[in-house]
This record gives C-alpha cells, sequence and structure tokens, in this order.
C-alpha cells in the first residue's frame, strides 16, 4: 500500500513536470558575459566612449561581465569578433556602422549573438539584432536654440559620413531650426563618405561652412569632430564674432575652451540593458530599440552660454515633445536630409 | 549671409585645397624617390600616421611647429628604417611588409594617444603665416596660396630640387639606375643596397613630414587613424606621375581642389548624391594623370629585391 502511493506520487510529480517542460520550452541560457567592439578608443567623448562607458553600466546593473575592445579601427574585425567569442562572449555589440557586414557572418558561424548599428534589415531573432538608434528629438531642441542663438541668421551642419542615426538628427536640427526662424539659412557639408577619424577634414570643411556664413555649427564627426572643434576655435564667424559648436551623442565640457554651445548626448545603457534582458528573455532580435527625451536617454546639454530664457523655452518644447503635442519625425535617408537644406545664394 | 561667391568663402576654399594637397605631395615626392629606386614603399600610410603623432607631441610640448616637423621626420624615419632593413636588406615582401607597418602604426599611435592625450585632446593654436609680398595681395588666391605656414612654399619648393636631383645629379641617376637596371648600378660600383637603403629613408623621413603637416596644421590635432588612406592616394599620386615630381604636385593640388570642390557643391546645395560628389577628387586626379603621365613607365625592378648575381 505504502510501495503504491510512493509509485503513484512519484508518477504525478514526474507527470507534472513532464507537461511544466513542454509547456514553457527549454529554459533560456543567462547571459553572463557581453562584449563591446569600438573602432576608436573609448575616451573620444562621443559614440565610442558612449558605447564603452554605457555597455560598462549596463553590465554592472545586471551583474554581467564586460569585455571591451577599443580602437579596432575602421577594417575587417572578423578576427576579433572570433576571438571574442572564444572568450565566452555571449553577446558582442559591434559598435559601428562598418561592422555590420562583418559581425552577422561570425554569428552565424559561431552562434554568440551580436547587436549591430544601422542595418534592421539583418536582424534575426535569437541572433542579430539592430539598434539603429536616433536622437532626433534632441536634436529638434538643438536646432531651436542654434536658431534663436544665431547672429547671422545662417547655422550650419558638418557630417562626416551620413549614417542614419545622424541622418535623423541632422534632419531634426534643420527642422528645429526651421520651427524658430522660418527664414533660417542652413548650409549641409559631409567631410567625407566614411571620414569618421579625419579631423583635417574636419577642420578645413567646418571653416569653409563658417566662411559660407555659419556662426553655429552641429556637428556629428566621432574623432573628425576635433578637427571641426578647432575649426570654430580658430576662424571667427563672418560678422567677427565668435562661432558655437554644437556637438552630438557625448559632453566635451571637460575640454571646451569656451566654444561649446551644447550637446545633443546620449546614454545607451537602456538599451543595452535592454538588449541583456532581451537575451535572457528569448526576445533578442525580435524587438527594436529606442532612445529619447522621456526616460532623459536623449537631453540637450546646458552650458552656461545658453541664456536662462532661451533655455527655459527648449525645456518647454521639450515637455511638448514628451506630450505629443510636437510631432518630430524621424528621417533616416539622406536624400530627404539634404532636401529640408537651404544653400548659400550665389548670387550674393 | 555671406554667400557663395564671397571673399571669405572663396579664399578658405582655395586655403583649404592647399591644406589638403601639402600631406599628400609631401609623401607622394617621398614615394615617388623611394619607388625611382625600385621599393615600392606600401608603409607609407604608417609612416605618416607615427609622423603626424610624433609631430603633434613634439610641437605641443615644445610649441614649436618646426621642433614638430623634425619629430615627424624622425617618425617616419623610425618606420622606413624598419622597412628598409626588412625589405632592402633582408629581401622580404615589401607588399606584406608595408602592410604591416601600417597596420603597427596605427596600432601604436592609437595606443600612445590614448594614454596621452585622450583625456584632454589638446589643440595647437592657430599658426602664424608668411605673407609673399605682392603675390599675397591678389585678390582670393593670394590669401589663400601665398599667405600659408612657410612649410607650404618649402613643400612647394622641395618639388622642384626632386626635379634638378633627378635630372641633374648623379644621386638622381643612381636611383633611376637602381629602380630599372639594379644590376648594372652594381656592376659600376655603386652599392644598391645603400642606394635603395637611403631611398626609403627619404620616403620615411618626407611621410613623416607629412603626417605632421597634417596633425599640426591640418587639423592642429591628433587623433587616431587621421591619416586615413591619404598614404595610399600619396602611392597612387607618385605611381602615376611616374617620376616625375611636378606631375605628384599637380596630383596633390588637383586633389586638393577638388576636396575643396565637393565642399563648394555641398555648400552650394547642388542636388546629386553626397557619394557622388565625394567621389570627384578620386575620380578627377586618376583621369588627369591617366591621360596625361600614360607615356611615362614605372622602374622595370620595382617591387623586387635585388640579390647579386641572381637573374
Amino acid at each position: 500500500m505504502a510501495y503504491r502511493a510512493v509509485r503513484n506520487t512519484f508518477l504525478t510529480t514526474m507527470a507534472a513536470v513532464g507537461a511544466l517542460t513542454i509547456a514553457t520550452g527549454p529554459a533560456q541560457a543567462q547571459v553572463e558575459i557581453i562584449a563591446v567592439m569600438t573602432p576608436e578608443q573609448g575616451t573620444d567623448f562621443g559614440w565610442n566612449q558612449q558605447g564603452v562607458d554605457a555597455a560598462r553600466a549596463a553590465g554592472e546593473a545586471m551583474g554581467v561581465e564586460v569585455i571591451t575592445a577599443e580602437g579596432l579601427g575602421y577594417g575587417d574585425v572578423r578576427p576579433t569578433l572570433r576571438e571574442l567569442a572564444g572568450e565566452g562572449a555571449d553577446l558582442i555589440i559591434a559598435h559601428a556602422s562598418g561592422y555590420n557586414t562583418a559581425a552577422p557572418e561570425v554569428a552565424h558561424e559561431t552562434g554568440v549573438a551580436v547587436a549591430i548599428v544601422d542595418t534592421p534589415e539583418a536582424v534575426e531573432p535569437g541572433l542579430i539584432a539592430d539598434y539603429t538608434l536616433s536622437g532626433h528629438d534632441g536634436a529638434y531642441l538643438a536646432g531651436i536654440l542654434a536658431a534663436n542663438m544665431s547672429r547671422t541668421d545662417t547655422v550650419g551642419i558638418v557630417v562626416s559620413g551620413e549614417p542614419p542615426s545622424w541622418n535623423s538628427q541632422s534632419a531634426g536640427f534643420a527642422l528645429g531650426a526651421r520651427a524658430a526662424n522660418p527664414d533660417i539659412d542652413i548650409i549641409y557639408a559631409v567631410i567625407g563618405p566614411a571620414a569618421y577619424a579625419d579631423a583635417a577634414g574636419g577642420r578645413r570643411v567646418t571653416e569653409s561652412v563658417i566662411a559660407a556664413g555659419a556662426d553655429i555649427i552641429f556637428g556629428q564627426g566621432n574623432g573628425s569632430t576635433f578637427g571641426m572643434l578647432q575649426a570654430i576655435e580658430t576662424t571667427p564667424a563672418v560678422d567677427g564674432e565668435q562661432a558655437w559648436f554644437i556637438d552630438v551623442i557625448g559632453d566635451k565640457s571637460s575640454i571646451d575652451t569656451g566654444f561649446l554651445l551644447s550637446s545633443v548626448v546620449w546614454d545607451l545603457e537602456p538599451v543595452y540593458t535592454a538588449m541583456i534582458d532581451d537575451l535572457n528573455n528569448g526576445d533578442f532580435g525580435a524587438v527594436g530599440y529606442e532612445i529619447g527625451l522621456e526616460d532623459n536617454s536623449v537631453v540637450l546639454l546646458q552650458t552656461e552660454y545658453i541664456p536662462p530664457a532661451t533655455w527655459t523655452e527648449l525645456m518647454e518644447v521639450r515637455q511638448a515633445i514628451i506630450d505629443g503635442a510636437v510631432d518630430v519625425p524621424a528621417i533616416f535617408d539622406a536624400q530627404e536630409v539634404r532636401a529640408l537644406m537651404t544653400t548659400v545664394d550665389a548670387s550674393e | 549671409m555671406s554667400g557663395l561667391l564671397s571673399d571669405a568663402f572663396l579664399i578658405s576654399l582655395v586655403a583649404g585645397a592647399i591644406a589638403a594637397g601639402i600631406p599628400l605631395l609631401l609623401a607622394g615626392l617621398g614615394e615617388q624617390v623611394s619607388e625611382k629606386a625600385g621599393v615600392l614603399n606600401i608603409g607609407i600610410e604608417g609612416m605618416m600616421l607615427l609622423g603626424a603623432y610624433t609631430g603633434f607631441y613634439v610641437a605641443f610640448l615644445s610649441g614649436s611647429l618646426w621642433l614638430g616637423f623634425l619629430g615627424g621626420a624622425a617618425g617616419g624615419l623610425i618606420l622606413a628604417l624598419l622597412m628598409a632593413l626588412l625589405c632592402v636588406r633582408l629581401g622580404l615582401n615589401q607588399i606584406v611588409i608595408g602592410i604591416a607597418l601600417t597596420l603597427g602604426a596605427d596600432g601604436i599611435t592609437a595606443l600612445l594617444h590614448h594614454v596621452q592625450f585622450s583625456r584632454t585632446y589638446p589643440r595647437l593654436p592657430a599658426v602664424d603665416t608668411l605673407p609673399i609680398p605682392l603675390l599675397s595681395q591678389i585678390p582670393i588666391i593670394g590669401p589663400g596660396i601665398f599667405d600659408r605656414h612657410p612649410s607650404v612654399y618649402l613643400a612647394i619648393i622641395a618639388v622642384f630640387v626632386l626635379v634638378w636631383v633627378f635630372r641633374r645629379t648623379n644621386v638622381g641617376l643612381n636611383l633611376q639606375a637602381a629602380g630599372d637596371k639594379p644590376a648594372a648600378l652594381d656592376a659600376a660600383g655603386v652599392s644598391v643596397t645603400t642606394t635603395r637603403t637611403l631611398a626609403v629613408l627619404f620616403t620615411g623621413m618626407m611621410a613623416g613630414l607629412g603626417g605632421a603637416y597634417m596633425s599640426m596644421i591640418g587639423a592642429g590635432i591628433f587623433i587616431p587613424f587621421m591619416t586615413g588612406g591619404a598614404g595610399f592616394i600619396a602611392i597612387v599620386l607618385a605611381m602615376l606621375a611616374r617620376g616625375h615630381p611636378t606631375w605628384v604636385l599637380y596630383g596633390a593640388l588637383l586633389f586638393g581642389v577638388s576636396l575643396s570642390l565637393t565642399t563648394a557643391l555641398q555648400v552650394g546645395g547642388v542636388n546629386v548624391p553626397t557619394d557622388v560628389v565625394q567621389m570627384l577628387p578620386f575620380a578627377m586626379v586618376m583621369l588627369v594623370l591617366v591621360i596625361f603621365a600614360r607615356r611615362s613607365a614605372l622602374p622595370a625592378a620595382l617591387g623586387l629585391p635585388y640579390v647579386r648575381g641572381q637573374r
């Protein structure tokens, strides 16, 4: 009798466990190690630093080990990807648009999940996720700021390439500037097809844009940004007064010499944290990622050079964007971005 | 708004063309000497980058651009010594070694920058210029070309010094022979190895100067990977110029002018894709040099190590 009771209990328990297993499927492996790869050192006060810092912060928050591979350049990173996979990374964040061909290849080869940028069409559930992000809401605020503070009614946008994330910010800046001053002229210049580290090119092009009348430059360029900053510091605007610089992604206040008006600062930690969560939950590659004003993953940097009244106005617009009263479209296509710009009048 | 045809804008375009062209000119002249002697110096990109770093570093520490140029030349020379040792003395593959040196320079300069400057990103102040009397008064072109840092004038003078060396001196003849008929040079009692070694060292020095110009004057700052393939463009210029220093000058200036033209087209709002506009410098330089320099020939022994008695 006792034997039968024990046997029945055992069989019932086994059946219940079996049913539960069938119902929930195999258990998801927990992420223990993530790796982040950047083309330049994570100390550029911009894209690369944001990638590295955010990965470390996300790792700390989630109790995950973080391996960083910085300064990898813009060439073939397949050996590094394989090495990181070999070191046990459960997720490799390939933090450069130039890596979005190699990373998926190595993901297929090794089975290690990768996160890439600027290639949403490459996503594969469980293996490849895209985190093409846009700070266009913040750039819209920067555009309003620039239009309000421009003395020459001409602002410039200088970029070292046209990846989707930057295109949407260029568009956001132009829309914001136009909203604040419909008559403002917006000059747009690309340094090169992928001139991310071309500091000399950044300086050369920025000097020309300033000479064409712009007194505020919205610059997006990784390493080339420092060339833009150098041009701002050494080239007065056409009215003889100083020009101003508005940066993106990072905060260069600590190295500013009096020319940094603001920056559209990103925080990628929520994105990377969500990625780890998604990988743990089996949603990786099936969901998208966003940054924005509401959770402060995009903020406009306040500096001492922005008048208080202007800042108050900017914060009102920020709230209006969050509330949905102001809609800033995310425009990722380069052709559409260029269509938003005005040009310098050759007849003048 | 000042307008597309304002003096300030046009002067900035001319000055920009010079700023972009001078590093290519210096590196291209160096590459030409190396190629003339029979050594294809693929490592010139790395030599430029190391020169850019050492030049900026010395200028930043000393406050002197001239010392910076010395530092830049020394930086290029260090890599050139390795190139000479491995390719000329030991006869290793010039392309493989050149690529290895470039990758090595990428890494070492990025590391040094990370250690020294990555938290501060120091910038150099605007450079002093030397206006040439009368010429600098010419509208647009005057301030754009004849009111530059003296190193610009010296770079252009170097072109004509090299023309003279190639045409009028034994050194020029030796270089030509080392590249075309090294066995004949050897038979004449001149060391091919020494001739090629000196040529490679000169190349490194010139590439280092080009890199130093780029970081100190072109950008005013050093950034890892900042040469961005300029060394490879210099190789193309030198190969297409095929032994004529003046063609390197034309090619470098044409490249610089084309870059400025791309800026002008964009600022002017020409409605074509940016990628097409950005191709312009490369397409123009190749087209012009291929058309006008096609009769010249590259050295017969270019890229081949010399071993006495071996055919």
